[in-house]
């Protein structure tokens, strides 16, 4: 349970990555999540992998937290590729398995959307290791800026955004504290049918909901008694800035770009 | 004098919380699959907001939860469509179920158990629906890009509704049981 209190993957770090601004990262890998789709032969694919590998060894963040991101997706990396074995019949027969031909353009399709899933797995798992889930918060308040002019309430969401993640390590204890009170009468939460696991929920989750209104309630009121009125003329603690590195960076990944648009169908 | 305004931010922002929370905690949520997806008591909490705040507080609360699953690193993002319908519509439009507010409320107020149960029951079954409609929608879109000229449609189907249908059905009993144990908390304190 205690592990669970800490949210997110994030890994705390000194590497350029960690300390890059927020919106840089954002930035670049919203966009190297369109280009992967880009590269189409090994030239391209392998501009991409270096890209990636790169990044990940510049974090220094040790190989099992990076694992660990990409657990879940093996099963869709191996069922893809066992897919494509099957339903691909481009290129040649290579062998004949139990009556079922595997041409090579099912072997290199299959290799080419695993590598792609890869790709997009670990470039994305190395935003939420290396930035708290506050910096990218506040980065996509940030972002989400130009969208005030039509009225939508970036103020708005980008409290709740900083209020919903300050409150989940409090809401997990408490749950601790709940479920270990009742487990202390008999209340077996972990074992047994689906229905006894069900019914045992629902001691759990009334005192939950029931203390998270209180709560709720009582932050509501000690914001309006200091007089929150609304997102307008609130500070921040730790103001965004773009620095050197950040244009470097960019600057860099639009270098990747262009070397990707340039060696494809190579 | 006492704005609604702050009330109804910090409630929906503690909700999404809540919902983010049920979704992590191991004994709570029972992973089906590998990769996401696991029948959980997650949808209560977004449940509970939209019959208590209506629409505006439900599709609030849902597009709250999808932003944060990415900022916290729970969210896969495996083709930009899908990301974007995965994460930024399916969570919203569980609050589909905020249409019915009024109805639920009116009918908690008067005590019509059978009442309450019917439109709850209806509206974790729209918000759950269209979750699964946009869940499903991205599937597709996630199997056509990796898996040309297949119709892949079932697996995505089979996938989404393997976890969705059980925990729509835990949401339903958990808020008729919430609301029957504890209406004066969840009412609006009109």
């Amino acid at each position: 349970m205690n592990n669970a209190l800490i949210i997110g993957q994030y890994v705390p770090g000194e590497s350029l990555v960690h300390r890059l601004d927020p919106r840089t990262k954002i930035t670049v890998i919203f966009f190297f999540v369109f280009i992967v789709f880009l590269a189409n032969s090994v030239v391209s694919y392998s501009v991409l992998v270096i890209f990636a590998l790169l990044s990940m060894f510049i974090t220094r963040i040790p190989i099992r937290f990076i694992l660990k991101g990409l657990t879940p997706v093996w099963f869709l990396i191996v069922f893809t590729f066992i897919l494509h074995l099957i339903v691909t019949n481009k290129g040649t027969v290579l062998m004949d398995l139990f009556g079922f031909s595997i041409y090579s353009g099912a072997l290199i399709q299959g290799f080419a959307i695993s590598i792609r899933f890869f790709l997009l797995i670990l470039v994305t798992s190395l935003l939420t290791l290396t930035t708290t889930p506050i910096e990218i918060t506040d980065a996509i308040e940030d972002m989400l800026h130009p969208l005030k002019k039509l009225r939508f309430p970036v103020h708005e969401l980008a409290l709740m955004m900083s209020i919903s993640l300050r409150f989940i390590p409090t809401l997990m204890q408490e749950t601790d504290k709940i479920s270990k009170a009742q487990a202390s009468r008999g209340v077996d939460f972990r074992t047994g049918p689906l229905k006894e696991r069900i019914r045992a929920v629902v001691p759990l989750l009334v005192p939950l909901f029931v203390s998270a209104f209180k709560r709720a309630e009582e932050l509501a009121m000690a914001m309006e008694a200091r007089g929150y009125q609304g997102g307008e003329g609130r500070t921040k603690l730790r103001e965004l800035k773009l620095r050197k590195r950040d244009v470097m960076i960019l600057l860099l990944f639009i270098a990747v770009v262009a070397v990707l648009l340039v060696t494809r169908n190579y | 004098m006492r704005s609604k305004r702050t009330l109804f931010l910090i409630e929906v922002a503690v909700f999404t919380a809540l919902a983010l929370m049920l979704d992590i905690i191991p004994f709570l949520s029972i992973k089906l699959w590998a990769q996401g997806g696991s029948v959980s008591l997650a949808m209560i909490p977004v449940f509970i907001i939209a019959f208590r705040w209506g629409l505006k507080g439900g599709l609030l609360s849902g597009f709250l939860w999808g932003i944060l699953q990415i900022a916290v690193g729970t969210g896969y993002v495996l083709h930009p469509l899908q990301g974007f319908i995965d994460y930024a519509m399916a969570f919203t439009v569980i609050g589909f179920a905020g249409i019915f507010a009024k109805q639920v409320q009116e009918a908690v107020q008067s005590g019509n158990s059978k009442v309450y149960l019917t439109y709850i029951t209806l509206g974790v079954i729209l918000g759950s629906m269209l979750r699964l409609a946009a869940h499903f929608a991205a599937g597709v879109v996630f199997f056509e890009s990796a898996v040309e000229g297949q119709s892949v449609w079932v697996y995505s189907f089979l996938y989404n509704v393997s976890y969705i249908v059980p925990s729509a059905v835990i949401s339903v009993v958990a808020v008729f049981l919430l609301f029957h144990k504890q209406p004066r908390t969840l009412l609006m304190a009109a």
